[in-house]
């Protein structure tokens, strides 16, 4: 569509004046509250019979990253991707993927022709390499150039993949953090809820990301707006499915701080010396509240991993490599999700943390089966 | 804040680095010397040689051309130009962590590198006061070390220039017409290509279109704009400049020149 608009304002002066005027595209985008999702389509569409026992997953692959000691989440000095090492990486995704087969995926941390990844189309890449049809993508941070340690052009957002067809796609902006800088809340993040129908299913799919290092009360407000926009599909009497990666604890956790399991070598945490006093991302008391911030998931909706299981670490989802390097311990909370208000909820003993998943992200993708069947 | 200056310093004068204008095929007289604020500094040394080099970015980026004027070819002027450029302390500049960091640091340290090129105008009378200058040349990049891809900058203007170094050669054709509106008052209209056979990303298109107000023998004022379209490893993108990101706009290009005469 885009081509043939420049097609046809070429072809004049005016047009050739438009065309001018229409390169002043924003360095960084800021989005509005709301705007449309980019639609994506398989290149060869797989036949679909409509299941009953949907199986919905959630997965942050980390930019097809795996692994690689990216500076901005690990203790790495990696910036830069090799392309042929991402895209044997979204082999190997794209292979588990087929394996587990689902119907619906929520993912977070895709790149779309983002230099630090190679400059692949990771959402097109998955629909063309699974049985998944199609998609729909959500930018959380998108520029042009990003003139910070070197990471260049950069799309990263929310996905939701799909079997069956999506309709009215949104993307929901999420309030930008206030404990930084114009200059760098310019180039930072933001934060989106991914929102889109399944007619087929009569349902809809709801994807998160929220703020992982915010040291305000902006993870208050993403959880906030993400229960505000469950509840009015929920009081409009839709169905949902929803999850995705809430970079928040279950209630009742056991711990609420890992400064020390994420501290990097030369870094100190905990003494009135030292700013910050706490590891941004691994403290989760920053604000009243913080602790039991996903209670009011658990009380309306139905988790994929019931509650007793909480604080089991067999549902840990988060695998950062400093666990591991310093303590020997892979999985060492529980950060992603998936809930719904289906009446029927999910059908027992389908759930499952692939924590075998380990080297394919620092994040463990969680699945089960959706009951359909209204009650 | 230094390197947002150096960032500004290489994207004006890169803009300019193998910008011709006013390097029409006609080399400045003897003893004349022309400069601003971002066009290279240009000296006649005689009646068919003129050196120019960018007086700021001299110390960052080391470069210097020399024109030399040829036999005319029926009414056209002709000249070559040849010159070099050596950008590794400028890039090393700009590759560090945190903010400001153009390149990642695990590049550093860039290379030695060495830009190269040879280009061929001709200049022609089309009026009593317009002048047409068609320009194509050849650009080698040599690398004293290994350079990894990645450090590409991909931005308009910088990519494709810079792209010389991963290709290890480029061509460049180009146009320029001048011409008088009023008395003290001109204009320049250009276009030029960058192409790079070979190369992911391998096109660049740009135009420039300038007004010139002479406002005595000795000062210039220059305002315009320049359009970039280019073929990217991401895809294609076009963009206006001078663009200002956080203001989200367009501004004009705005440079002051001085000349004169050495005695």
């Amino acid at each position: 569509m885009t081509a043939r608009i420049y097609k046809v304002l070429r072809s004049s002066p005016i047009g050739l004046f438009l065309f001018f005027l229409l390169s002043c595209e924003p360095f960084v985008n800021e989005f509005s509250d709301l705007s449309e999702a980019q639609m994506y389509t398989a290149s060869s569409l797989t036949t679909v019979v409509v299941n009953n026992n949907p199986i919905v997953m959630t997965w942050n692959i980390r930019f097809g990253a795996a692994r690689s000691p990216f500076f901005a989440d690990s203790c790495g000095d990696s910036v830069i991707l090799k392309k042929e090492h991402v895209e044997a990486n979204m082999d190997k995704v794209a292979a588990k993927i087929r394996e587990i087969d689902p119907d619906i995926i929520l993912l977070q941390e895709v790149d779309i022709f983002s230099k630090r990844s190679g400059y692949v189309n990771q959402v097109q890449y998955l629909l063309d390499n699974t049985s998944m049809n199609y998609g729909c993508f959500a930018s959380v941070w998108q520029a042009d150039y990003i003139a910070s340690d070197g990471i260049g052009r950069m799309n990263m957002g929310n996905a939701i993949l799909s079997k069956y067809e999506l309709s009215e796609a949104e993307r929901i902006q999420l309030r930008l953090r206030t404990d930084q800088s114009d200059l760098v809340k310019y180039f930072y993040l933001r934060r989106n809820i991914l929102k889109v129908r399944i007619p087929e299913l009569d349902l809809y799919a709801v994807n998160i990301h929220a703020t992982a290092f915010a040291t305000d009360d902006t993870k208050q407000k993403h959880i906030g707006k993400y229960i505000e926009v469950l509840s009015e599909i929920n009081t409009a009497g839709g169905r949902f499915v929803t999850g995705g990666d809430l970079n928040s604890l279950p209630p009742d956790c056991d711990a609420i701080d890992f400064c020390e399991y994420d501290m990097c070598s030369g870094e100190n945490f905990h003494t009135s010396e030292v700013e910050p006093y706490h590891k941004e991302g691994s403290y989760f008391d920053n604000f009243p509240g913080e602790p039991e911030i996903l209670q009011p998931l658990y009380d309306a909706y139905i988790p994929a991993i019931d509650s007793v299981e909480n604080n089991s670490p067999e549902h840990f989802t988060h695998a950062p490599s400093t666990s591991y390097e310093h303590w020997e311990k892979k999985y060492d909370r529980k950060l992603d999700y998936l809930f719904t208000n289906l009446s029927g909820g999910w059908v027992q003993g389908t759930d499952s943390t692939y924590q075998s998943l380990w080297e394919l992200s620092d994040h463990m993708p969680v699945a089960a089966a959706l009951n359909t069947e209204r009650n | 804040m230094k390197n947002l200056i150096y960032i500004a310093i290489l994207s004006g004068q890169l803009c300019s680095a193998q910008n011709w204008f006013p390097h029409s095929a006609v080399p400045l007289p003897e003893k004349r010397w022309d400069v601003g604020i971002f066009q290279p500094f240009r000296f006649g040394v005689s009646e068919k040689l003129e050196y120019s080099l960018h007086p700021l970015l001299f110390f960052v980026m080391p470069n210097l051309s020399i024109k030399l004027s040829h036999k005319d070819v029926g009414s056209w002027s002709t000249a070559s130009r040849h010159g070099f450029f050596y950008p590794t302390p400028l890039l090393n500049m700009l590759t560090h962590e945190d903010k400001f960091g153009v390149i990642s640091p695990e590049f550093d340290p860039i290379p030695r590198l060495l830009g190269l090129y040879s280009d061929w105008l001709m200049t022609g009378s089309l009026s009593p006061s317009t002048y047409l200058t068609i320009k194509t040349g050849l650009s080698a990049g040599i690398s004293f070390g290994y350079l990894d891809e990645r450090s590409s900058i991909d931005l308009p203007l910088v990519y494709h220039r810079l792209g010389v170094f991963y290709n290890k050669w480029a061509l460049r054709l180009g146009v320029d017409l001048t011409g008088q509106i009023a008395k003290k008052l001109r204009f320049l209209v250009d276009g030029d290509a960058h192409v790079l056979p070979g190369f992911d990303g391998d096109l660049s298109l740009e135009h420039k279109g300038v007004l010139i107000w002479d406002k005595s023998e000795h000062f210039r004022l220059i305002c315009g704009y320049k359009f970039v379209w280019g073929r990217f490893p991401f895809g294609t993108q076009a963009r206006i400049l001078p663009y200002i990101p956080m203001i989200e706009t367009w501004v004009p290009f705005i440079d002051l020149q001085w000349t004169g005469t050495r005695i």
